[in-house]
C-alpha cells in the first residue's frame, strides 16, 4: 500500500503549532490508519490480525526544476515495495508488507531539511531513503543522522560518508566516477589526449580539479583545460578551440543545455573526438530524446545500468512497463536499494530504525535484486560506504545505454564514432 | 591562424543575426514608445514554445511555424500596448519599469508552471548539417536563421522608410510631441511599434527552435546582449541595434577564441565601456548631437 503525503501548510508557518499538531495527528494516525488498514485487508476486524505495514520513507523532488527526475524515483520506488510484497514482504516479521510513504523536497534545500524533519517526527519509520541530489541529500542524512533512523541512498557525494554513521552509500563514490572516466579515454586510443571544458560553477570546477589531480596516475594527458560561462548561446568558439588542441577525447562537465549544444556543435563541425559526458543528464532518457541520433556513441558513467545483470533487466522492463522509459541509474538502484533494506528487515526481524541500521551494516549479498549493481557485491564499510562499489562506464547504442567499461561490467563492445 | 580567426568571425556573425531581432524589437518600442520593454526575452522564449509545439504535435517545421509565431506576438503586442502599457504612459518613468518587468516575471514564472524546466529541443534535418568550406564551416540552421534575420531587418527598414505608417512611427520615434501636433495617431502608432517588436521576438524564437533548446528562462541569455546592442547602437535607432548586435555576436565569438571560454561577455562590456567612454551617444548617433 503506498500513499502520498501532503501536509497542511499551517505546519511550515508555526512552529508551536506544527508541535501540537503533530501529536494528534498521530493519534489520528493511528486510529484512521487501523481503520483504512482493516478497509484494505478485507474488513479484518482487529488490528493486528494482519502484520502491522512496515514504513520506509521516501524522500524525492516531485516539484521544482528536478521534478521530473524526482517522479521517476517515486515510480521506481513505488515499483520495488511491490515486488517486495508480491514475494511475500518480510516474512521474519509476519509476512508483514512494505508502505512507502513519500515526501515532495521541492529540489529545495530548506525544504528537504523540514520535510525529512516532518517525515520522521509525523511517521513510524524504519528507514528512508532520497533524495537523488547530492545537495539535498546531504542535508536529509544530517537529519536522520539525529533522528536515528537510517537513509539508504544512490547520490554520489563522497561527502556523505564522512562523519555519518545512519548513511549507506550502496553505489560508486563521485571520485571514483572521475577515475573510471580517464581510463575510459584510454579504451580510445592508447595516447589518450583528453579536452577538459567545464562550466565555472563550483560543480564544473570541483568536478574537472578531480579529473586534473588523477590524469597523470592514469597516464592520461591533458592537452585542454578549459572553463566556461554556463548558459552561452554558441558553442561554435569554444569547440573551435577543441579542435585546435588536437584532442582525442573531450570531457564536458557541463548541464543538459549546454551539454547539448556542444555534441550538436561537434558533429556540424565534423571534428572526430570521443565526448564523455559524464554522469546526472548525460546517462537520463531524455538526453537521447533531446540530442537524437547526435547521441549515439557517446560515452558516460553512470553507478547503476539496466544490462547489468538479468535480474536488472527484469526490473528494467517492469518500470519501462509502467513509464515508458527505460530505468535510468537511479531509479535501478533504488530498486536495489529497496531490497536491500527488504534484507536488512528480515535478518533485523523488527522494525525499529536502530535496529535496521545494525543490520544494514552488517549487510552482505552478491545475489539477488538487492545485489544487483556494478561489481555485483554489496557489503558496506564503516563509513556506510559499500567496499565493492564501483562504477560502470556506459554509451548510447541504439538509443539505448549500454555498458562497456569496465571488462567485467561491459555487456557491449564499444562502439567506435 | 587565419581559419581559426575566420571561423570565429563567422560564428559570431550568424549568433549576432539573432541578437539583432531581439535587439532591434526592444529599440523600436523605446524609440517610439519611449519605454523599456524588460520583457522581450520572455516574448523570444514564447515564439520558441510555439514553434516546439507546433513542431512537435503538427510536424510543421519551426522555420515555417514563423508565419504563426509571428502574426500571434503581434497580436498579443497590440492587445499589450492597449490594455497595459498605454494605461501607463506619461511623465513618470516608474510604473512603465514596473510593468514590463512584472511582465517578465509573469510570463517566465508562468512558463515555469505550464511547460516546467526542462530543455525542449526539435530536430528537423538540417539541425546538424554544416557546409564545408575549406577548413570552415557554416552551420546550416545558424545560416538560414541569420539570412531570414537580415531579410526581416531590411523589410522592416523599407517599412519604416516607404509607408505613410513607417514614417509615422519613425516621425514619434523622433519627437513625438511635434508628431501629435501634426495629426499622427499616437495610440496607433504605438500599436504597430509595439507589435512589430514582439513579431520580431517571435521571429527570433521561431529561427532559434531548429538549434537552440526552449526553457523558460532562455529569453535572459538573449536579452542581455540585446539591451547592450541598444546602448551601443544608440537608444531607438533600428540601423545601430543591427550593426552593434553583429558586433557583439563577434566580439563574443573572438573573446571566447582567444581570451578565455568564460570571457566572452568580458569582451562584449569591454567594447561597450570603449563606445561609451568615446561615444557617448552610441555608435548610431549623428555627429555633433
Amino acid at each position: 500500500m503506498t500513499r502520498d503525503r501532503k501536509p497542511p501548510a499551517i505546519n511550515n508557518a508555526v512552529p508551536t503549532q506544527a508541535s501540537r499538531t503533530k501529536l494528534n495527528r498521530r493519534k489520528f494516525l493511528a486510529k484512521t490508519g487501523g481503520v483504512l488498514a482493516a478497509g484494505a485487508f478485507g474488513a479484518v476486524p482487529l488490528r493486528g490480525w494482519a502484520a502491522d505495514p512496515i514504513n520506509i520513507g521516501a524522500l524525492y523532488p516531485t516539484t521544482g526544476s528536478m521534478a521530473q527526475i524526482g517522479t521517476g524515483c517515486v515510480a521506481a520506488a513505488k515499483l520495488a515495495v511491490d515486488m517486495v510484497n508480491e514475494a511475500g514482504g518480510i516474512k521474519s516479521l509476519g509476512s508483514a508488507k512494505l508502505n512507502l510513504i513519500v515526501s515532495d523536497v521541492q529540489s529545495d534545500t530548506t525544504v528537504t531539511r523540514t520535510e525529512t524533519d516532518r517525515l520522521i517526527s509525523g511517521n513510524k519509520l524504519s528507514a528512508i531513503h532520497g533524495c537523488y541530489a547530492s545537495a539535498l541529500t546531504l542535508i536529509a542524512s544530517e537529519v536522520c543522522e539525529r533522528a536515528h533512523v537510517p537513509i539508504i541512498t544512490g547520490s554520489s557525494s563522497d561527502q556523505l560518508n564522512k562523519g555519518r554513521s545512519y548513511t549507506f552509500t550502496p553505489f560508486a563514490r563521485a571520485s571514483q566516477f572521475a577515475k573510471a572516466q580517464l581510463q575510459m579515454a584510454k579504451l580510445v586510443s592508447d595516447q589518450a589526449k583528453v579536452a577538459v571544458i567545464f562550466e565555472n560553477t563550483a560543480f564544473g570546477t570541483s568536478t574537472s580539479n578531480g579529473l586534473k589531480e588523477l590524469a597523470p596516475g592514469e597516464g592520461v594527458e591533458i592537452v585542454m583545460f578549459e572553463p566556461y560561462s554556463a548558459g552561452f548561446t554558441d558553442a561554435s568558439p569554444l569547440i573551435n578551440k577543441v579542435k585546435a588542441s588536437g584532442a582525442n577525447t573531450l570531457f564536458s562537465l557541463s548541464y543538459l543545455n549546454d551539454l547539448i549544444l556542444i555534441v550538436r556543435t561537434v558533429k556540424q563541425v565534423g571534428l572526430d573526438i570521443a565526448i564523455n559526458g559524464g554522469s546526472g543528464g548525460f546517462v537520463m532518457p531524455d538526453f537521447y530524446k533531446n540530442v537524437g541520433k547526435a547521441a549515439e556513441g557517446l560515452q558516460g558513467v553512470a553507478h547503476w545500468n539496466h544490462d547489468v545483470n538479468e535480474d536488472a533487466q527484469k526490473v528494467n522492463a517492469e518500470f519501462k512497463k509502467r513509464t515508458g522509459e527505460f530505468a535510468f541509474e537511479y531509479a535501478g538502484g533504488l530498486v536495489a536499494q529497496t531490497f536491500m533494506l527488504a534484507d536488512a528487515l528480515e535478518r533485523a526481524a523488527s522494525a525499529d530504525p536502530k535496529k535496521v541500521r545494525e543490520a544494514l551494516s552488517t549487510l552482505d549479498v552478491s545475489s539477488g535484486y538487492a545485489a544487483m549493481a556494478p561489481g555485483g557485491k554489496v557489503k558496506f564499510g564503516p563509513d556506510g560506504k559499500n567496499v565493492y562499489g564501483r562504477p560502470v562506464g556506459v554509451q548510447w547504442q541504439n538509443a539505448d545505454l549500454a555498458s562497456i567499461f569496465p571488462k567485467e561490467d561491459a555487456r557491449a563492445p564499444l562502439m567506435k564514432t | 591562424m587565419w581559419e581559426t580567426l575566420a571561423q570565429a568571425v563567422i560564428n559570431g556573425l550568424l549568433i549576432g543575426g539573432i541578437y539583432a531581432l531581439v535587439s532591434i524589437g526592444v529599440t523600436l518600442i523605446f524609440g517610439v514608445v519611449k519605454i523599456v520593454n524588460f520583457a522581450q526575452g520572455e516574448f523570444v522564449m514564447i515564439g520558441m514554445y510555439i514553434s516546439f509545439f507546433l513542431a512537435t504535435q503538427f510536424g510543421i517545421d519551426p522555420l515555417v511555424s514563423l508565419v504563426v509565431s509571428m502574426p500571434v506576438l503581434f497580436l498579443a503586442g497590440v492587445l499589450i500596448q492597449h490594455f497595459l502599457i498605454r494605461r501607463v504612459l506619461g511623465p513618470n518613468d516608474m510604473p512603465q519599469i514596473f510593468l514590463t518587468f512584472a511582465l517578465s516575471l509573469l510570463l517566465l514564472n508562468l512558463s515555469l508552471m505550464l511547460f516546467s524546466a526542462n530543455y525542449r529541443t526539435v530536430h528537423t534535418f538540417y539541425s546538424d548539417e554544416a557546409w564545408h568550406i575549406g577548413g570552415l564551416y557554416i552551420p546550416v540552421a545558424k545560416l538560414i536563421a541569420f539570412a531570414v534575420a537580415m531579410a526581416l531587418s531590411g523589410l522592416l527598414w523599407v517599412f519604416l522608410h516607404t509607408t505613410d505608417l513607417g514614417r509615422a512611427m519613425r516621425a514619434a520615434s523622433q519627437n513625438r510631441d511635434v508628431a501629435m501636433l501634426m495629426g499622427i495617431n499616437p495610440n496607433r502608432v504605438f500599436a504597430v511599434a509595439f507589435g512589430t517588436a514582439l513579431a520580431l521576438a517571435g521571429a527570433a524564437g521561431s529561427l532559434l527552435m531548429p538549434f537552440y533548446s526552449a526553457y523558460p528562462f532562455v529569453g535572459q541569455v538573449f536579452v542581455l546582449m540585446a539591451f547592450v546592442a541598444v546602448v551601443m547602437g544608440t537608444l531607438g535607432n533600428v540601423m545601430g541595434a543591427l550593426v552593434a548586435s553583429l558586433m557583439m555576436g563577434i566580439a563574443e565569438s573572438l573573446g571566447i577564441q582567444f581570451v578565455g571560454a568564460d570571457s566572452g561577455l568580458i569582451v562584449v562590456f569591454g567594447l561597450l565601456l570603449l563606445t561609451l567612454a568615446f561615444r557617448p551617444s552610441g555608435l548610431g548617433a549623428r555627429r555633433g548631437r
